[in-house]
Protein backbone atom coordinates (compact mmCIF):
# COMPACT_ATOMS: atom_id res chain seq x y z
CA UNK A 1 0.00 0.00 0.00
CA UNK A 2 1.48 3.37 -1.06
CA UNK A 3 1.75 6.40 1.22
CA UNK A 4 -1.23 8.14 -0.40
CA UNK A 5 -3.35 5.01 -0.17
CA UNK A 6 -2.58 4.86 3.55
CA UNK A 7 -3.52 8.54 3.90
CA UNK A 8 -6.77 7.99 2.00
CA UNK A 9 -7.72 5.12 4.32
CA UNK A 10 -6.70 6.78 7.60
CA UNK A 11 -8.95 5.99 10.60
CA UNK A 12 -11.35 8.95 10.87
CA UNK A 13 -10.75 9.08 14.65
CA UNK A 14 -7.30 10.55 13.94
CA UNK A 15 -9.05 13.43 12.20
CA UNK A 16 -11.35 13.92 15.20
CA UNK A 17 -8.28 13.91 17.44
CA UNK A 18 -6.51 16.57 15.34
CA UNK A 19 -9.66 18.73 15.29
CA UNK A 20 -9.91 18.41 19.08
CA UNK A 21 -6.26 19.46 19.50
CA UNK A 22 -6.82 22.42 17.15
CA UNK A 23 -9.77 23.57 19.27
CA UNK A 24 -8.21 23.05 22.71
CA UNK A 25 -4.72 24.40 22.00
CA UNK A 26 -5.74 28.03 21.14
CA UNK A 27 -7.91 28.14 24.26
CA UNK A 28 -4.92 27.37 26.45
CA UNK A 29 -2.42 29.46 24.47
CA UNK A 30 -3.97 32.74 23.25
CA UNK A 31 -2.93 33.51 19.65
CA UNK A 32 -5.26 36.44 18.79
CA UNK A 33 -5.89 36.04 15.08
CA UNK A 34 -7.14 39.34 13.61
CA UNK A 35 -10.94 39.83 13.43
CA UNK A 36 -12.02 42.10 10.57
CA UNK A 37 -15.33 43.98 10.66
CA UNK A 38 -17.66 43.28 7.73
CA UNK A 39 -19.84 46.09 6.30
CA UNK A 40 -22.99 44.16 7.31
CA UNK A 41 -21.94 44.03 10.99
CA UNK A 42 -21.02 47.72 10.94
CA UNK A 43 -24.38 48.53 9.33
CA UNK A 44 -26.24 46.77 12.15
CA UNK A 45 -24.14 48.45 14.82
CA UNK A 46 -24.62 51.88 13.23
CA UNK A 47 -28.38 51.34 12.90
CA UNK A 48 -28.74 50.64 16.63
CA UNK A 49 -26.28 53.40 17.51
CA UNK A 50 -28.25 55.91 15.42
CA UNK A 51 -31.46 55.34 17.40
CA UNK A 52 -32.25 58.02 19.97
CA UNK A 53 -31.43 57.10 23.57
CA UNK A 54 -34.34 55.50 25.45
CA UNK A 55 -35.85 54.16 22.22
CA UNK A 56 -38.03 51.10 22.60
CA UNK A 57 -36.51 48.09 20.83
CA UNK A 58 -37.28 44.40 20.44
CA UNK A 59 -34.57 41.82 21.03
CA UNK A 60 -35.58 38.28 20.16
CA UNK A 61 -34.09 35.07 21.52
CA UNK A 62 -35.23 32.82 18.70
CA UNK A 63 -32.69 30.09 19.29
CA UNK A 64 -32.31 26.69 20.91
CA UNK A 65 -29.68 25.85 23.54
CA UNK A 66 -27.79 23.74 20.97
CA UNK A 67 -26.59 26.86 19.14
CA UNK A 68 -25.71 28.95 22.20
CA UNK A 69 -22.04 29.18 21.19
CA UNK A 70 -22.97 31.19 18.12
CA UNK A 71 -26.07 33.08 19.20
CA UNK A 72 -25.71 33.93 22.89
CA UNK A 73 -22.62 36.15 22.37
CA UNK A 74 -24.67 38.16 19.83
CA UNK A 75 -27.46 38.66 22.38
CA UNK A 76 -24.97 39.67 25.08
CA UNK A 77 -23.18 42.15 22.81
CA UNK A 78 -26.50 43.63 21.65
CA UNK A 79 -27.73 43.99 25.25
CA UNK A 80 -24.49 45.74 26.19
CA UNK A 81 -24.99 48.25 23.41
CA UNK A 82 -28.70 48.77 24.13
CA UNK A 83 -28.43 49.10 27.91
CA UNK A 84 -25.48 51.46 27.47
CA UNK A 85 -27.76 53.67 25.36
CA UNK A 86 -30.52 53.41 28.00
CA UNK A 87 -32.83 51.77 25.51
CA UNK A 88 -36.03 50.14 26.67
CA UNK A 89 -35.77 46.51 25.70
CA UNK A 90 -38.59 44.05 25.09
CA UNK A 91 -37.37 40.47 24.77
CA UNK A 92 -39.38 37.58 23.40
CA UNK A 93 -38.95 34.21 21.72
CA UNK A 94 -40.73 32.01 19.23
CA UNK A 95 -38.67 29.01 20.33
CA UNK A 96 -40.14 26.88 23.10
CA UNK A 97 -37.10 24.86 24.16
CA UNK A 98 -34.74 27.13 26.03
CA UNK A 99 -35.74 30.46 24.47
CA UNK A 100 -37.70 31.93 27.42
CA UNK A 101 -35.19 30.88 30.07
CA UNK A 102 -32.15 31.96 28.02
CA UNK A 103 -33.75 35.39 27.54
CA UNK A 104 -34.44 35.62 31.28
CA UNK A 105 -30.94 34.53 32.34
CA UNK A 106 -28.96 36.66 29.87
CA UNK A 107 -31.08 39.82 30.17
CA UNK A 108 -31.19 39.76 34.00
CA UNK A 109 -27.41 39.33 34.19
CA UNK A 110 -26.75 42.30 31.91
CA UNK A 111 -29.50 44.37 33.58
CA UNK A 112 -27.78 43.96 36.95
CA UNK A 113 -24.52 45.19 35.42
CA UNK A 114 -26.22 48.38 34.15
CA UNK A 115 -28.59 48.81 37.14
CA UNK A 116 -31.70 48.41 35.02
CA UNK A 117 -35.09 47.71 36.54
CA UNK A 118 -37.47 45.04 35.31
CA UNK A 119 -40.75 46.45 34.02
CA UNK A 120 -39.28 49.93 33.51
CA UNK A 121 -36.14 49.33 31.44
CA UNK A 122 -36.79 45.84 30.12
CA UNK A 123 -39.51 43.24 29.87
CA UNK A 124 -39.38 39.57 28.93
CA UNK A 125 -42.56 38.55 27.11
CA UNK A 126 -41.47 34.92 26.90
CA UNK A 127 -42.81 32.34 24.48
CA UNK A 128 -46.07 31.98 22.60
CA UNK A 129 -46.90 29.14 20.23
CA UNK A 130 -47.69 29.65 16.52
CA UNK A 131 -45.11 32.23 15.48
CA UNK A 132 -46.98 33.40 12.38
CA UNK A 133 -50.04 34.34 14.44
CA UNK A 134 -47.77 35.91 17.09
CA UNK A 135 -45.85 38.08 14.61
CA UNK A 136 -48.98 39.11 12.76
CA UNK A 137 -51.05 39.70 15.89
CA UNK A 138 -48.47 41.97 17.52
CA UNK A 139 -48.96 44.34 14.58
CA UNK A 140 -52.42 45.12 15.99
CA UNK A 141 -51.83 44.70 19.70
CA UNK A 142 -48.96 43.15 21.62
CA UNK A 143 -51.21 42.76 24.67
CA UNK A 144 -53.72 40.67 22.71
CA UNK A 145 -50.94 38.14 22.01
CA UNK A 146 -49.09 38.46 25.31
CA UNK A 147 -51.63 39.35 28.01
CA UNK A 148 -48.88 38.63 30.56
CA UNK A 149 -45.08 38.53 30.58
CA UNK A 150 -42.91 35.44 31.01
CA UNK A 151 -43.49 35.38 34.76
CA UNK A 152 -47.27 35.80 34.42
CA UNK A 153 -47.41 39.50 35.39
CA UNK A 154 -50.17 41.25 33.38
CA UNK A 155 -48.69 43.69 30.86
CA UNK A 156 -50.86 46.50 32.21
CA UNK A 157 -48.89 46.26 35.48
CA UNK A 158 -45.55 46.86 33.70
CA UNK A 159 -44.80 50.61 33.17
CA UNK A 160 -42.72 50.00 30.02
CA UNK A 161 -45.56 48.16 28.30
CA UNK A 162 -47.97 51.07 28.86
CA UNK A 163 -45.91 52.95 26.22
CA UNK A 164 -46.07 50.12 23.69
CA UNK A 165 -49.19 49.10 21.83
CA UNK A 166 -47.85 47.54 18.63
CA UNK A 167 -44.93 47.70 16.17
CA UNK A 168 -45.56 51.41 15.58
CA UNK A 169 -44.06 52.08 19.01
CA UNK A 170 -40.98 49.93 18.39
CA UNK A 171 -38.00 51.64 16.74
CA UNK A 172 -35.95 48.56 15.86
CA UNK A 173 -36.17 44.78 15.97
CA UNK A 174 -32.93 42.91 16.61
CA UNK A 175 -33.56 39.26 15.76
CA UNK A 176 -31.12 36.66 17.08
CA UNK A 177 -32.08 33.33 15.57
CA UNK A 178 -30.95 29.87 14.58
CA UNK A 179 -33.94 28.97 12.41
CA UNK A 180 -36.17 30.19 9.60
CA UNK A 181 -38.08 32.63 11.80
CA UNK A 182 -35.98 35.49 10.38
CA UNK A 183 -37.84 35.08 7.09
CA UNK A 184 -41.10 35.83 8.89
CA UNK A 185 -39.73 38.81 10.79
CA UNK A 186 -38.80 40.15 7.34
CA UNK A 187 -41.84 39.09 5.31
CA UNK A 188 -44.48 39.85 7.94
CA UNK A 189 -43.12 42.53 10.25
CA UNK A 190 -40.67 44.48 8.09
CA UNK A 191 -42.63 44.21 4.85
CA UNK A 192 -46.10 44.80 6.25
CA UNK A 193 -45.45 47.14 9.19
CA UNK A 194 -42.21 48.83 8.08
CA UNK A 195 -40.31 48.31 11.33
CA UNK A 196 -36.55 47.99 10.63
CA UNK A 197 -35.19 44.51 11.32
CA UNK A 198 -31.54 43.56 11.91
CA UNK A 199 -30.38 40.00 12.42
CA UNK A 200 -27.73 37.91 14.12
CA UNK A 201 -27.96 34.35 12.86
CA UNK A 202 -26.06 31.07 12.92
CA UNK A 203 -23.42 30.60 10.24
CA UNK A 204 -25.53 27.95 8.47
CA UNK A 205 -28.22 30.56 7.85
CA UNK A 206 -25.96 33.48 6.97
CA UNK A 207 -25.48 32.95 3.20
CA UNK A 208 -29.22 33.08 2.59
CA UNK A 209 -29.56 36.26 4.65
CA UNK A 210 -27.18 38.28 2.45
CA UNK A 211 -29.87 38.56 -0.22
CA UNK A 212 -32.13 40.25 2.34
CA UNK A 213 -29.38 42.72 3.20
CA UNK A 214 -28.86 43.46 -0.51
CA UNK A 215 -32.60 44.00 -0.91
CA UNK A 216 -32.53 46.36 2.11
CA UNK A 217 -35.04 44.14 3.93
CA UNK A 218 -32.48 43.53 6.67
CA UNK A 219 -30.62 46.38 8.30
CA UNK A 220 -27.32 44.63 8.95
CA UNK A 221 -26.34 41.04 9.54
CA UNK A 222 -24.13 39.03 11.88
CA UNK A 223 -23.22 35.54 10.71
CA UNK A 224 -22.30 32.93 13.31
CA UNK A 225 -19.44 33.13 15.78
CA UNK A 226 -17.47 35.39 13.45
CA UNK A 227 -20.36 37.87 13.33
CA UNK A 228 -20.69 37.66 17.12
CA UNK A 229 -16.97 38.37 17.52
CA UNK A 230 -17.28 41.36 15.19
CA UNK A 231 -20.16 42.77 17.23
CA UNK A 232 -18.27 42.18 20.48
CA UNK A 233 -15.44 44.20 19.00
CA UNK A 234 -17.78 46.97 17.85
CA UNK A 235 -19.43 47.31 21.27
CA UNK A 236 -16.03 46.97 22.94
CA UNK A 237 -16.95 43.89 24.97
CA UNK A 238 -14.67 40.88 24.61
CA UNK A 239 -16.75 37.76 25.14
CA UNK A 240 -16.80 34.06 24.34
CA UNK A 241 -17.08 34.63 20.56
CA UNK A 242 -13.85 36.65 20.42
CA UNK A 243 -12.08 34.03 22.53
CA UNK A 244 -13.48 31.23 20.36
CA UNK A 245 -12.30 32.76 17.07
CA UNK A 246 -8.69 31.60 17.59
CA UNK A 247 -9.90 28.00 17.75
CA UNK A 248 -12.18 28.65 14.79
CA UNK A 249 -9.28 29.92 12.67
CA UNK A 250 -7.03 27.01 13.71
CA UNK A 251 -9.64 24.43 12.72
CA UNK A 252 -10.25 26.22 9.42
CA UNK A 253 -6.52 26.00 8.64
CA UNK A 254 -6.61 22.30 9.55
CA UNK A 255 -9.63 21.70 7.30
CA UNK A 256 -7.92 23.52 4.40
CA UNK A 257 -4.94 21.23 4.99
CA UNK A 258 -7.24 18.16 4.97
CA UNK A 259 -8.91 19.32 1.73
CA UNK A 260 -5.52 19.77 0.01
CA UNK A 261 -4.15 16.42 1.29
CA UNK A 262 -7.43 14.68 0.43
CA UNK A 263 -7.35 15.99 -3.14
CA UNK A 264 -3.68 15.10 -3.67
CA UNK A 265 -4.40 11.64 -2.26
CA UNK A 266 -7.41 11.24 -4.53
CA UNK A 267 -5.52 12.14 -7.70
CA UNK A 268 -2.42 10.14 -6.69
CA UNK A 269 -4.39 6.95 -5.97
CA UNK A 270 -6.56 7.43 -9.07
CA UNK A 271 -3.41 7.59 -11.21
CA UNK A 272 -1.90 4.48 -9.59
CA UNK A 273 -5.27 2.72 -9.90
CA UNK A 274 -5.27 3.41 -13.65
CA UNK A 275 -1.66 2.24 -14.11
CA UNK A 276 -2.52 -0.88 -12.12
CA UNK A 277 -5.39 -1.65 -14.51
CA UNK A 278 -3.11 -1.25 -17.53
CA UNK B 1 -20.63 28.39 43.77
CA UNK B 2 -23.59 26.58 45.32
CA UNK B 3 -23.84 22.80 45.45
CA UNK B 4 -26.74 22.91 42.97
CA UNK B 5 -24.73 25.00 40.47
CA UNK B 6 -21.81 22.56 40.80
CA UNK B 7 -24.16 19.63 40.27
CA UNK B 8 -25.59 21.25 37.12
CA UNK B 9 -22.10 21.72 35.67
CA UNK B 10 -21.00 18.15 36.47
CA UNK B 11 -24.20 16.70 35.03
CA UNK B 12 -23.76 18.82 31.90
CA UNK B 13 -20.13 17.76 31.55
CA UNK B 14 -21.05 14.09 31.94
CA UNK B 15 -23.71 14.36 29.22
CA UNK B 16 -21.38 16.25 26.84
CA UNK B 17 -18.61 13.65 27.29
CA UNK B 18 -21.14 10.82 26.92
CA UNK B 19 -22.30 12.28 23.60
CA UNK B 20 -18.73 12.91 22.39
CA UNK B 21 -17.86 9.28 23.21
CA UNK B 22 -19.81 8.28 20.08
CA UNK B 23 -16.90 9.67 18.03
CA UNK B 24 -14.84 6.72 19.27
CA UNK B 25 -17.65 4.18 18.94
CA UNK B 26 -21.27 3.57 19.92
CA UNK B 27 -21.63 2.80 23.65
CA UNK B 28 -24.23 2.73 26.50
CA UNK B 29 -23.25 6.20 27.81
CA UNK B 30 -24.03 7.73 24.43
CA UNK B 31 -27.35 5.90 24.29
CA UNK B 32 -28.21 7.10 27.81
CA UNK B 33 -27.46 10.75 26.96
CA UNK B 34 -29.40 10.50 23.71
CA UNK B 35 -32.50 9.10 25.44
CA UNK B 36 -32.31 11.63 28.28
CA UNK B 37 -32.23 14.44 25.70
CA UNK B 38 -35.18 13.07 23.72
CA UNK B 39 -37.29 12.44 26.85
CA UNK B 40 -36.54 15.79 28.47
CA UNK B 41 -37.27 17.74 25.28
CA UNK B 42 -40.63 16.01 24.82
CA UNK B 43 -41.62 16.49 28.47
CA UNK B 44 -40.58 20.13 28.54
CA UNK B 45 -42.41 20.87 25.29
CA UNK B 46 -45.65 19.27 26.47
CA UNK B 47 -45.56 21.26 29.73
CA UNK B 48 -44.78 24.51 27.93
CA UNK B 49 -47.53 24.11 25.32
CA UNK B 50 -50.04 23.13 28.00
CA UNK B 51 -49.28 26.31 29.94
CA UNK B 52 -48.76 28.78 27.09
CA UNK B 53 -51.51 27.56 24.75
CA UNK B 54 -54.19 25.59 26.60
CA UNK B 55 -54.14 27.55 29.86
CA UNK B 56 -53.08 31.07 28.79
CA UNK B 57 -54.80 31.27 25.40
CA UNK B 58 -57.89 29.13 25.97
CA UNK B 59 -58.84 28.33 29.57
CA UNK B 60 -57.94 31.64 31.26
CA UNK B 61 -59.52 33.96 28.63
CA UNK B 62 -62.69 31.83 28.58
CA UNK B 63 -63.27 31.52 32.31
CA UNK B 64 -61.59 34.69 33.63
CA UNK B 65 -62.33 37.20 30.84
CA UNK B 66 -65.58 35.70 29.53
CA UNK B 67 -64.29 35.23 25.98
CA UNK B 68 -66.75 32.35 25.40
CA UNK B 69 -66.28 32.35 21.61
CA UNK B 70 -62.87 30.72 22.11
CA UNK B 71 -64.85 27.50 22.52
CA UNK B 72 -64.93 27.26 18.69
CA UNK B 73 -61.15 27.19 18.06
CA UNK B 74 -60.94 24.95 21.14
CA UNK B 75 -63.39 22.51 19.55
CA UNK B 76 -61.52 22.65 16.23
CA UNK B 77 -58.35 21.74 18.09
CA UNK B 78 -60.08 18.87 19.88
CA UNK B 79 -61.30 17.46 16.56
CA UNK B 80 -57.66 16.84 15.60
CA UNK B 81 -57.60 13.99 18.15
CA UNK B 82 -60.14 12.13 16.02
CA UNK B 83 -57.16 11.01 13.90
CA UNK B 84 -56.43 8.41 16.57
CA UNK B 85 -59.73 6.61 15.77
CA UNK B 86 -59.97 5.09 12.31
CA UNK B 87 -63.75 5.37 12.15
CA UNK B 88 -63.80 9.06 13.05
CA UNK B 89 -60.50 10.24 11.59
CA UNK B 90 -62.30 12.08 8.74
CA UNK B 91 -63.60 14.59 11.31
CA UNK B 92 -60.07 15.94 11.79
CA UNK B 93 -60.12 17.13 8.17
CA UNK B 94 -62.45 19.95 9.21
CA UNK B 95 -59.74 21.38 11.45
CA UNK B 96 -57.06 20.71 8.83
CA UNK B 97 -59.11 22.51 6.18
CA UNK B 98 -59.36 25.53 8.47
CA UNK B 99 -55.61 25.49 9.14
CA UNK B 100 -54.77 25.09 5.44
CA UNK B 101 -57.08 27.89 4.34
CA UNK B 102 -55.85 30.20 7.05
CA UNK B 103 -52.19 29.41 6.35
CA UNK B 104 -52.60 29.86 2.60
CA UNK B 105 -54.22 33.27 3.12
CA UNK B 106 -51.54 34.51 5.51
CA UNK B 107 -48.61 33.13 3.53
CA UNK B 108 -49.85 34.28 0.13
CA UNK B 109 -49.53 37.90 1.18
CA UNK B 110 -46.36 37.55 3.25
CA UNK B 111 -44.49 35.50 0.64
CA UNK B 112 -45.53 37.67 -2.28
CA UNK B 113 -45.30 41.06 -0.64
CA UNK B 114 -42.46 40.27 1.75
CA UNK B 115 -40.21 37.94 -0.19
CA UNK B 116 -40.87 37.43 -3.91
CA UNK B 117 -41.45 41.04 -4.97
CA UNK B 118 -38.63 42.69 -2.96
CA UNK B 119 -36.17 39.93 -3.87
CA UNK B 120 -37.05 40.18 -7.56
CA UNK B 121 -36.80 43.96 -7.46
CA UNK B 122 -33.35 43.77 -5.91
CA UNK B 123 -32.08 41.81 -8.95
CA UNK B 124 -33.28 44.47 -11.40
CA UNK B 125 -30.13 46.54 -11.34
CA UNK B 126 -28.91 49.30 -13.57
CA UNK B 127 -26.00 48.33 -15.83
CA UNK B 128 -25.23 51.95 -16.62
CA UNK B 129 -21.41 52.37 -16.60
CA UNK B 130 -21.87 55.87 -15.16
CA UNK B 131 -22.49 54.18 -11.77
CA UNK B 132 -18.81 53.31 -11.57
CA UNK B 133 -16.84 50.23 -12.65
CA UNK B 134 -17.25 48.21 -9.42
CA UNK B 135 -21.00 48.85 -9.11
CA UNK B 136 -21.59 47.99 -12.78
CA UNK B 137 -19.51 44.82 -12.52
CA UNK B 138 -21.39 43.66 -9.39
CA UNK B 139 -24.73 44.46 -11.04
CA UNK B 140 -23.66 42.48 -14.11
CA UNK B 141 -22.63 39.48 -12.00
CA UNK B 142 -25.99 39.59 -10.20
CA UNK B 143 -28.03 39.88 -13.40
CA UNK B 144 -26.06 37.13 -15.21
CA UNK B 145 -26.19 34.92 -12.09
CA UNK B 146 -29.96 35.25 -11.67
CA UNK B 147 -30.80 34.71 -15.35
CA UNK B 148 -28.39 31.77 -15.89
CA UNK B 149 -29.50 30.04 -12.66
CA UNK B 150 -33.17 30.43 -13.60
CA UNK B 151 -32.41 28.98 -17.03
CA UNK B 152 -30.68 25.99 -15.39
CA UNK B 153 -33.98 25.23 -13.64
CA UNK B 154 -35.98 25.63 -16.87
CA UNK B 155 -36.70 22.03 -17.91
CA UNK B 156 -39.28 22.50 -20.67
CA UNK B 157 -36.63 22.58 -23.41
CA UNK B 158 -33.50 20.49 -23.87
CA UNK B 159 -30.36 22.19 -22.57
CA UNK B 160 -28.46 22.51 -25.86
CA UNK B 161 -27.11 25.47 -27.82
CA UNK B 162 -27.46 28.92 -26.21
CA UNK B 163 -29.82 27.51 -23.56
CA UNK B 164 -27.31 24.78 -22.65
CA UNK B 165 -24.39 27.23 -22.51
CA UNK B 166 -26.33 29.62 -20.25
CA UNK B 167 -27.42 26.70 -18.04
CA UNK B 168 -23.76 25.69 -17.64
CA UNK B 169 -22.96 29.24 -16.48
CA UNK B 170 -25.86 28.82 -14.04
CA UNK B 171 -24.25 25.63 -12.68
CA UNK B 172 -21.09 27.62 -11.89
CA UNK B 173 -23.11 30.15 -9.92
CA UNK B 174 -24.90 27.35 -8.07
CA UNK B 175 -21.57 25.65 -7.28
CA UNK B 176 -20.12 28.89 -5.90
CA UNK B 177 -23.25 29.27 -3.77
CA UNK B 178 -22.87 25.69 -2.49
CA UNK B 179 -19.23 26.45 -1.64
CA UNK B 180 -20.25 29.49 0.40
CA UNK B 181 -22.92 27.45 2.18
CA UNK B 182 -20.45 24.64 2.87
CA UNK B 183 -17.86 27.05 4.28
CA UNK B 184 -20.42 28.66 6.57
CA UNK B 185 -21.74 25.23 7.64
CA UNK B 186 -18.22 24.12 8.61
CA UNK B 187 -17.88 27.33 10.65
CA UNK B 188 -21.24 26.67 12.34
CA UNK B 189 -20.41 23.10 13.31
CA UNK B 190 -16.96 24.06 14.61
CA UNK B 191 -18.57 26.87 16.63
CA UNK B 192 -20.80 24.33 18.36
CA UNK B 193 -17.74 22.23 19.21
CA UNK B 194 -15.93 25.33 20.49
CA UNK B 195 -18.91 26.16 22.71
CA UNK B 196 -18.85 22.72 24.33
CA UNK B 197 -15.05 22.73 24.70
CA UNK B 198 -15.26 26.17 26.35
CA UNK B 199 -17.85 24.72 28.74
CA UNK B 200 -15.65 21.71 29.55
CA UNK B 201 -12.42 23.67 29.91
CA UNK B 202 -13.60 26.76 31.75
CA UNK B 203 -16.88 25.90 33.53
CA UNK B 204 -16.22 22.26 34.38
CA UNK B 205 -12.47 22.86 34.72
CA UNK B 206 -13.20 25.77 37.09
CA UNK B 207 -15.51 23.57 39.11
CA UNK B 208 -12.88 20.82 39.37
CA UNK B 209 -10.31 23.39 40.50
CA UNK B 210 -12.73 24.71 43.14
CA UNK B 211 -13.48 21.26 44.55
CA UNK B 212 -9.93 19.91 44.58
Amino acid sequence: MSFWEKVSNIDRRWIYFLVAVSVVFPMLVVIKFPIGITPEAKQLYDAVEALPDSSIVFLTFDYYPSTLAETEPISIAALNQMFRKNMKIITMTTVPLGGPSIAERVTRKLANKYNKVYGIDFVNLGYKANYVAVLKGMGSSIESIYPADNAGTPLKDLPLMSKVRNYNDVKFIFVVADNGIVDYWISIVNAQYGTPVGAGVTAVMAPKMYSFVEAKQLTGLLGGMKGAAEYERLVNHEGTATRGMDAQSMVHLLIIFFVIVGNIGYFATRKSGRSGQV
Amino acid sequence: MTFFAQFQIWLGAFLVLALFSFLYKDNPFYKLAEHVYAGLSAGYYVGLVWQSVIIQQLVDPMFDDGQWWLIFPGLLGTLMFARFFAKWSWVSRISLAFVMGNTAGVFLISQLHGLILPQTMSTMLSLNPKNGFAATLLALVTVVGVISTLIYFYFSKEHIGVLGGTARVGIWFIMISFGAHFGYTVMARISLLIGQVQFLLFDWGGSIKQIF
